[in-house]
């Protein structure tokens, strides 16, 4: 059984940092793998660990720049990885869910994993959506928000899955394989890395691939999506102090947890 | 985090991700509780097996399931251990440097194959006996003798300040072979579980004191031939090992001295009186400035080791100057750092007091400051001025 997983290299600003336009510059950003793709890599590596998944393969969209952080993922004990990168990437500045679909949807059909395990959302861009937009395309079965897996029963072609629901609901469902689940933080505890795995995984593959490669030109990159602006939230803090004793304080949040509607029908 | 003139920059993919690894394991896993430790005087044992899957006991070398990385990456390891406790560096540099090291370097095959992979993933634990209660500075006065008996050595003498001693599975015992001619210095592989061999705890330590200390005794007991290390004899069997041991602590000295500086940094410029962020004070500021310069050529120091290190160009002297300069430094900067943190910076919730009175230790232990200058001058001058 295959396991392919994608992650992605995240930017972080640093405290203190200055917005040109719709860019932030180098200097203010640290990358980091986006920390729902961490996850996800232990689940798939726990997959290989129980004997249930033969090979993991990590696949990501994203400059030279990002192998290093790819190589934390082989690291952690993914086999091999595919990074796609050309020109046309490289002259995009957003990326879309569509654009994303498209292009992973290549790999899909290239590698043929059985499962494919993406992270629920993006530490950056936030887009959350780009693992069921790819199960949506390939006609595979999906699973978002998964927060528990179990390994057995993936070896018999369905996976018994947990997802988070708004609200603190779950739903426990059985996808049919091969299926997409979208991991949620908390589902493992990810390892660190190891000195032997950072070692091992200079030796890893990260075979890089263009558009043309998967058979795809720059108008796949087309975005419907224009990024028109960015700029800081305000942030706004509001503290309350209920004065007295726990009778009277508990009294006076009671009556303003009713107000702002916790509770209502 | 400080590293002014980008020395880590021009790190490699490796070394940048192994530095990273360490540095999000000790922030998660050790730094909550260390200053509770340090307090209660213990050390979070529950590490020891951890921080041996994580491979931090001598990666450097190579065989045995050790991950065998660069010298600077082993470097950066012990900088980003000792950033948060030295008592967690010295846990690595004693099971690595000096047990590890000796059975790697000395040891048979099948001493080797017995410990290095167990020891490498903390499941053994070792300890390294030199120091003794009447020979600390001078250990080649050593009173701790082997007679040969049948099919092997009777041991007898005392050990003292030993890290790890009451937690050790075994010991490397540095003895005088009163069975050879001249009776040279050996080491000896000894269980801790023999006969006759008692162990003590020291508890009444003021410094290094999220770290396991000891003494110990061996009283008539037998090891076998095959418990010697049969590739070295004299004193540069222990000394070596120290060489391995204070290179660690030449990078590690900067990881404490950066810690302390972040902290003093943080503090000054959160900290307000007279209306204003202490740290727009000059009198701060030049603390500050030197505190960055001094990090910063120590931090240079440990980095062209390293590239000696790798070319295998070090001399020991090389190690005496580098562990002389940058714990002295780091002794000094951590006391600066204190002070930057008025009366706060005399608990435990901050870690440049507890660094400070760490580097007592390290100034001591591995060759005392004044033993490091004693060997630079003797190489500088042809003269040794303690022999
Ligand atoms: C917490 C801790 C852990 C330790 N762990 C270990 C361990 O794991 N294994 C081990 O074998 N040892 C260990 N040691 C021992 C350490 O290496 C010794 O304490 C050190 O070598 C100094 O020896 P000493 O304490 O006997 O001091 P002394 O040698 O008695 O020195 C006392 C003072 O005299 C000075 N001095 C000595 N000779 C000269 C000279 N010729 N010229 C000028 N000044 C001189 C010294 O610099 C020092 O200031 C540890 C020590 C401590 C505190």
């Amino acid at each position: 059984m295959k396991v392919l997983v994608t992650v992605k290299e995240v930017a972080a600003v640093e405290d203190e940092f200055q917005i040109a336009g719709t860019s932030i510059d180098e200097t203010y950003l640290e990358y980091d793998l986006n920390e729902w793709d961490d996850y996800a890599v232990e689940e798939a590596v726990q997959l290989q660990e129980a004997g249930i998944a033969d090979e993991v393969v990590a696949v990501t969209i994203g400059p030279e720049r990002s192998e290093e952080t790819i190589r934390m993922a082989l690291a952690k004990g993914a086999d091999r990885a595919v990074r796609i990168w050309d020109d046309a990437l490289e002259g995009a500045d957003l990326l879309d869910v569509g654009a994303k679909t498209a292009i992973l949807e290549k790999v899909v059909e290239e590698e043929d994993p059985d499962i494919v395990l993406s992270g629920v959302q993006a530490d950056d861009d936030g887009f959350g959506a780009t693992g069921v937009s790819l199960a949506d395309a390939l006609g595979y079965e999906w699973a978002a928000v998964v927060n528990h897996l179990d390994q057995d029963s993936v070896e018999s072609g369905t996976a018994s899955v947990r997802r988070e629901l708004e609200g603190g609901v779950e739903e426990l469902t059985d996808v049919e394989l091969p299926a997409v689940l979208t991991i949620q933080t908390g589902i493992n505890e990810p390892r660190y890395a190891s000195l032997r795995g950072i070692r091992q995984a200079q030796r890893k593959e990260i075979a890089p691939k263009t558009l043309g490669d998967l058979g795809l030109d720059a108008a796949a990159v087309e975005n419907e999506l224009e990024l028109t602006d960015m700029y800081e939230p305000e942030t706004e803090s509001d503290a309350t102090y209920f004065e007295g004793g726990p009778d009277e304080a508990a009294g006076q949040l009671a009556d303003l947890l009713r107000e702002k509607g916790v509770g209502a029908q | 985090m400080l590293d002014f003139v980008g020395l880590e920059s021009d790190l490699g993919d490796e070394e940048r991700l192994i530095r990273d690894t360490a540095r999000e394991f000790v922030e998660e896993r050790v730094r909550p509780d260390i200053a509770d430790h340090y307090e209660a005087g213990t050390f979070p044992t529950e590490l020891i097996t951890e921080m041996g899957e994580m491979g931090f006991y001598a990666p450097n070398l190579d065989g045995y399931d050790l991950p065998n990385v660069s010298e600077t990456a082993y470097g950066l390891l012990m900088q980003e251990l000792e950033a948060c406790d030295s008592g967690l560096r010295s846990m690595a540099s004693v099971q690595g440097a000096l047990v590890m090291y000796p059975i790697h370097a000395f040891g048979s095959e099948a001493q080797k194959e017995q410990w290095l992979p167990d020891m490498g993933r903390g499941e053994k634990i070792g300890c390294f006996g030199l120091t003794e209660p009447e020979h600390g500075s001078n250990p080649s006065a050593m009173e701790t003798r082997a007679e040969a008996a049948d099919g092997g050595y009777v041991l007898n003498g005392s050990k003292t300040w030993i890290t790890n001693a009451p937690i050790a599975d075994v010991a490397v015992v540095w003895a005088r072979d009163k069975s050879s001619d001249g009776n040279p210095v050996r080491g000896f592989l000894v269980e801790t579980d023999r006969d006759g061999f008692v162990v003590n705890k020291i508890t009444e330590k003021l410094s290094l004191r999220a770290s396991i200390t000891g003494e110990f005794g061996l009283n008539d007991v037998f090891v076998p031939e095959e418990n010697v290390l049969p590739g070295v004899e004299g004193m540069k069997g222990p000394l070596s090992c120290l060489t391995q041991a204070r290179y660690g602590i030449a990078w590690g000295a900067v990881g404490a001295a950066r810690d302390c500086f972040e902290v003093a940094r943080d503090y000054a410029t959160d900290r307000e009186q007279f209306d204003t962020p202490i740290a727009s004070f000059q009198l701060q500021q030049e603390k500050l400035a030197e505190m960055a310069t001094q990090i910063t050529t120590s931090q240079l120091l440990a980095h062209r080791l390293a590239e000696l290190k790798e070319r295998g160009d070090l001399r020991p002297q090389h190690v005496s100057m580098a562990k002389r300069n940058n714990v002295r430094m780091a002794r000094d900067q951590a006391r600066v750092a204190r002070e930057m943190l008025g009366g706060n910076g005399i608990t435990s919730d901050y870690s440049p007091m507890r660094h400070m009175a760490n580097m007592e230790t390290v100034y001591t232990y591995e060759g005392t400051h004044d033993i490091h200058t004693l060997i630079l001058g003797q190489d500088l001058t042809g003269i040794a001025a303690f022999e």
